[in-house]
């Protein structure tokens, strides 16, 4: 139940978001170069039509590993009263994010063979 | 665009502090996360407590612990490697302590290995391990808690595990160890949780309770023993002591014995045995205490504080540089063996292996401690506390003593028998009879 919620989605099962949110985050920071939390989560939302809801409770943890991992990097802004932190990808993560969306591509495409495979089967039948 | 002003943003940070949000970099991105998302719904029109309520319920039924959570998780996460060596470092040293527990209890042979063995793995490898995760999980601000529970805990450990060896030097590193963990360890995290704790008073008073269940050890520590047996012991001691002070005086039966040669030197055997028996006794309380040599002699077992450390005695009976002024165990050993053999000497030989049985010091038997071959010296002197040490010194005095007493009136009986046809009274009367 818990888990379940962590990665609010309303189209995709857990699962299948969980293995991809890496991607998810470098492949987006590839493209904007440097963003915050809440800008991350709220791209996502917006790119997806809804169908991907990043939580706090994912993607904040994943951030902070991915920092201490050396893929990503932080600065700091003063917003008003509060620190805003933004993230962007190392010369390390820039390569992970290249060689992790090539390797989602070609998944992706393994995928949809095998499944177009599996769809044909019940047409002998009819 | 609204902006939030600095009470709203004091009210947030608060709020996330309070959900134990304690790593400043987290409490930093989940606060510009709140505050973003709360503006925004702010400009569509709504208040700021909805759009606060609303924020927060995207956290989900974890909430923002949650998040932390999953942070360290994924900070954490060790290797597999490391996993496999700490989880198994962790259950051999937990199964060869447990083993070495039972030998020991047991007195079977071993024990002394597997208990080495267990606790040098747990503080040589485990807690470091321990201590190097614990480093990388947790941020900077808590490194001296986590280093201080290290030492602590390592210095416990090997502070028990002198302890169960008999190793000098166990008292000190225990304490040290202990005090680490009580001045240090409990007040930090227990200060550290009081800081991020919903309930206060709660964690005040579990940190209370801790540091007094460790102060409460302190104190059992120091005790040892029940006081009244304790008393016991001592009063032991000191009338062991006292006993041969009644032997001050043989002079006058020694007036009535013939004085041979073989007396006289008996006489000065034991003579010098006493001597080096009270001189080490005396050494042994100096030392020990760290008196002079004056107040030893006077002072009683039972106000002797540290009669139940056996490091100095241990040291002083058997480390051989230290015994320049007095004799090493083993040579007083050897000065009471030569008594005995002068003793026997005394007695017609058809008694002399009844008398022999009957005296009480056998350096000659062979001696078990915890299945371990060892000898008499070893086995009465070795590792014993002061108190135990000098109770055994005045047994072989008193043994000495007695043993001597007996030589004396043996000769004295002997003497007027062989002199009783020339001329004792008595001996005549029942003569002419």
């Amino acid at each position: 139940m818990h888990k379940k919620l962590m990665y609010i989605c309303l189209m995709y099962s857990n699962e299948l978001i969980k293995g991809t949110l890496k991607t998810i985050v470098l492949s987006l920071l590839v493209k904007k170069g440097r963003m915050y939390g809440y800008e991350i989560t709220q791209h996502v939302k917006e790119e997806t039509d809804g169908k991907i809801q990043l939580t706090e409770g994912a993607l904040y943890p994943l951030l902070h590993r991915l920092e201490a991992d050396g893929l990503l990097e932080t600065e700091k802004e003063n917003i008003g009263k509060r620190v805003r932190k933004y993230y962007r990808l190392t010369e390390n993560g820039n390569n992970q994010a290249t060689s992790l969306a090539a390797e989602f591509h070609e998944f992706s495409q393994t995928m949809n063979r095998l499944l177009n495979n599996f769809s044909l089967k019940p047409s002998y039948n009819v | 665009m609204s902006e939030l002003n600095e009470q709203q943003v004091a009210l947030i940070s608060a709020y996330i502090k309070q959900y134990g949000i304690a790593q400043n970099e987290l409490h930093d991105d989940l606060l510009d996360h709140v505050c973003t998302s709360i503006e925004n719904q702010m400009d569509e029109g709504k208040s700021f407590e909805a759009a606060f309520e609303q924020t927060i319920k995207l956290f989900g039924p974890g909430g923002l612990k949650q998040v932390q959570q999953q942070t360290f998780e994924l900070l954490t996460e060790m290797n597999e490697n490391m996993k496999k060596v700490a989880f198994s470092f962790g259950l051999t040293s937990t199964i060869l302590l447990l083993a070495g527990t039972i030998f020991k209890l047991m007195h079977w042979p071993g024990a002394a290995v597997l208990i080495v063995l267990g606790a040098g793995s747990l503080a040589f490898v485990y807690l470091p391990l321990l201590l190097w995760h614990k480093l990388k999980e947790s941020p900077s601000d808590e490194s001296l808690m986590h280093i201080s529970g290290f030492v602590g805990l390592t210095l416990t450990t090997i502070g028990v595990l002198f302890k169960i060896m008999h190793w000098p030097g166990a008292s000190v590193t225990l304490m040290s160890g202990m005090g680490i963990l009580a001045a240090l360890y409990v007040p930090l995290f227990y200060f550290k949780k009081y800081k991020t704790s919903a309930n206060k008073s709660i964690t005040l008073s579990t940190g209370l309770v801790a540091m007094t269940c460790l102060i409460l050890v302190f104190g059992l520590m120091s005790v040892r023993s029940s006081s009244e047996m304790n008393r016991g012991l001592a009063l032991v001691s000191d009338q062991l002591a006292s006993s041969n002070a009644n032997f001050q005086n043989l002079d006058e039966l020694y007036n009535q014995a013939d004085e041979s040669d073989k007396l006289v030197s008996l006489r000065k055997r034991v003579s010098q045995i006493v001597t080096e028996i009270e001189k080490l006794k005396t050494t042994l309380i100096a030392q020990s205490e760290g008196i002079s040599l004056d107040q030893a002699q006077k002072i009683e077992m039972r106000f002797v504080n540290s009669r139940w450390s056996f490091d100095i005695p241990t040291h002083v009976l058997f480390d051989k540089s230290t015994t320049d002024e007095v004799l090493n165990i083993y040579e007083l050993g050897e000065l009471v063996s030569q008594f005995e053999i002068q003793m026997l000497e005394m007695y017609p030989s058809n008694m002399q292996k009844a008398i022999s049985n009957l005296f009480p010091i056998k350096q000659d038997s062979t001696y078990e401690i915890d299945g371990e071959k060892v000898d008499w010296a070893i086995y009465h002197f070795h590792h014993v506390p002061l108190i135990g040490v000098v109770s055994e010194l005045s047994s072989i005095e008193l043994a000495v003593r007695n043993a001597e007493l007996q030589v004396l009136l043996y000769t004295i009986s002997q003497s007027a028998v062989s002199e009783s046809p020339s001329g004792d009274q008595g001996a005549s009367e029942a003569q002419s009879l």
